[in-house]
């Protein structure tokens, strides 16, 4: 990791179990992870529901960027954290002498972008079912360049919830619920606890584009 | 090493929905790019500019291309692998500090399209979903996060509707922290917020009364809500009638708020140009309370207001003060201290 040693009066820590951040909070500042592990969640209906857990060297916080974008999850130091604290204003100054940091961001950037317009494309869908059917695509799209173990021929399996699979659509779980019930009764879909298989992902995408041209 | 590519006129370089793992850069020749708008499906040509990079979010990202690339006259570029183009972009900071801003305002604007189409996101938006937030946390007695939340609550809404409770809240999370600590004791409150929540709440529930009603709660939200009403006051630059409501928290020994009372007054009064009164009132908190937390605002303003009176050498000693408390207080006052030193020539 590069010589961050220029940047120590960015430096902050907190303790386990010590919050940084809490979603909907308006977001000023991004972090750069020194030591110990960050938790992300977020409250799902009423559970607290872990995104992911986030270590050394990587970055958090980063929409902050973004003007007044509030967080939209919260992070939690999992151990004694120590990170780099940056905003808009001195982020230039850490990425000039840090390449290796700014392509770190860089990349997250790309797959927010991504990720945000592929959100965007499944939101302006008006067909509740092809909303649906898009969030497997989205989801096929990234899984195919991470190594793809789970597909068969057309056949496509994901680890996915039906909270996931709401969150996605931006649909109530009992509407997907229902929707993914009448794509299992056509035999389209697979349904189990914490996956759900896809018997013909180019049945959907063929799905999704009649609905899309339309538009 | 990144290698050299030419393509002849009306061949394409790659198709949307292709697999990526490659980053151009464009030496010679003439090639476009043909993409469609997310928001109308309307095409989107783009001529790329000599030396322009392209395919570089979809290869970074891992994800299928966005656009088509086809050659309109005999073209050459240069190839790079994801890790040649690291290798690369390390030892050409400026390159990625550019991606970077374009990227940024990329996001910028389809995070606002995005916005825009969730109209409904949650009922009352960030305020709403902040105090949820905190009482998710507070029912299952995770109370030092609760605490932070309804902390985070007053400070940015703290006229807000949900402002009386925030603080009873805050003061049930603080209680219950001290006396039980974290994951201990009853939950201050009971079940799950939202009427439309499903059955099983993942908090045991609670046994009836539960609800920590600590003794100076009720007597103290009042001075609270007049509080962060001062706060938000003088956050509209009404500085005078923040002054006011600081004053009568001052008299009204509570002693959580009227320590923070004193600073606010004395912000007021500074704000409001009132050079000695402020150099006043700030000598008499250092003088009764020398260990106050906010003491180098304190210092900082002192020199400020000696600095506005004319007396550098006064100003001189109240920002050496600041800079020569404990050094990892990296605070603001700290910054703004040395800066103002600097301006006046040094210490």
């Amino acid at each position: 990791m590069s010589d961050l040693s220029a940047f120590m009066r960015f430096a902050r820590s907190f303790q386990p179990g010590e919050m940084i951040f809490s979603e909907y909070e308006p977001g000023d500042s991004f972090y750069l992870i020194q030591s110990g592990r960050v938790r992300i969640t977020k409250i799902v209906g009423d559970l607290e529901k872990n995104i992911d857990i986030l270590q050394p060297p990587e970055i958090f916080g980063e929409m902050a960027i973004l003007e007044g974008a509030p967080r939209s999850a919260t992070a939690i130091a999992v151990d004694l954290v120590k990170v780099l604290e940056f905003n808009r204003a001195n982020f230039e100054l850490l990425m000039m002498g840090n390449p290796q940091i700014a392509l770190r961001l860089l990349k997250l950037f790309a797959k927010r972008i991504y990720d945000q317009k592929r959100r965007f494309m499944i939101l302006k869908l008006e067909d509740p079912q092809a909303k649906i059917a898009d969030v497997f695509l989205m989801l096929d799209e990234t899984q195919a360049s991470g190594g793809g173990e789970a597909s068969i021929g057309d056949g496509r399996e994901f680890k996915v919830t039906v909270d996931d699979v709401a969150h996605w659509a931006g649909m109530s779980i009992g509407e997907v619920q229902t929707i993914l019930g009448h794509f299992s009764n056509q035999r389209r879909v697979e349904l189990y606890q914490d996956r759900v298989i896809v018997k013909n992902i180019m049945d959907f995408q063929r799905f999704v584009n009649s609905k899309r041209k339309k538009t | 090493m990144p290698k050299a590519v030419i393509y002849r006129a009306n061949s394409v370089i790659y198709f949307q929905g292709d697999t990526a793992d490659k980053i151009f850069v464009l030496q010679q020749g003439r090639i476009v790019m043909t993409s469609a708008d997310i928001e109308t499906g309307k095409e989107i040509r783009e001529i790329i500019q000599m030396g322009e990079f392209f395919g570089v979010k979809s290869a970074l990202g891992r994800y299928p291309r966005e656009e088509s690339v086809a050659v309109i006259q005999d073209a050459s570029v240069l190839a790079f692998s994801v890790p040649e183009f690291e290798a690369f972009a390390g030892s050409n900071t400026r390159i990625i500090i550019k991606m970077l801003k374009v990227f940024s305002n990329q996001l910028r604007r389809v995070h606002k399209q995005v916005e825009n189409l969730m109209e409904k996101p949650i009922a009352g938006g960030s305020e709403n979903g902040l105090f949820h937030t905190g009482e998710y946390y507070l029912r299952n007695r995770m109370y030092s996060q609760a605490r932070y939340i309804f902390g985070r609550y007053l400070t940015y809404y703290p006229t807000g509707k949900l402002a009386d409770q925030a603080t009873k809240y805050l003061q049930a999370a603080e209680a219950a922290f001290a006396r039980h600590g974290d994951g201990k004791g009853p939950a201050p409150i009971a079940g799950p917020a939202f009427k439309d929540d499903p059955a099983g709440a993942s908090a045991p529930p609670p046994p009836p009364n539960a609800a920590v009603r600590t003794p100076e709660a009720q007597p103290l939200s009042d001075v609270a809500k007049e509080y962060y009403n001062g706060v938000s006051l003088f956050s509209q630059e009404k500085f005078a009638d923040a002054l006011n409501a600081f004053k009568r928290i001052i008299v009204s020994d509570d002693p959580e708020y009227t320590g923070k009372a004193q600073f606010d007054a004395g912000r007021c009064l500074f704000a409001l140009g009132q050079w000695d009164g402020s150099i006043k009132h700030f000598t008499g908190i250092v003088q009764t309370t020398p260990k106050h937390p906010d003491m180098a605002d304190i210092l900082f303003m002192m020199g400020s207001a000696w600095e506005k009176k004319g007396d550098a050498q006064r100003a001189k000693g109240f920002f050496g003060k600041v800079l020569s408390m404990s050094a990892d207080d990296d605070s603001s006052a700290r910054i703004k201290a040395k800066k103002a030193l600097n301006a006046l020539g040094g210490a």
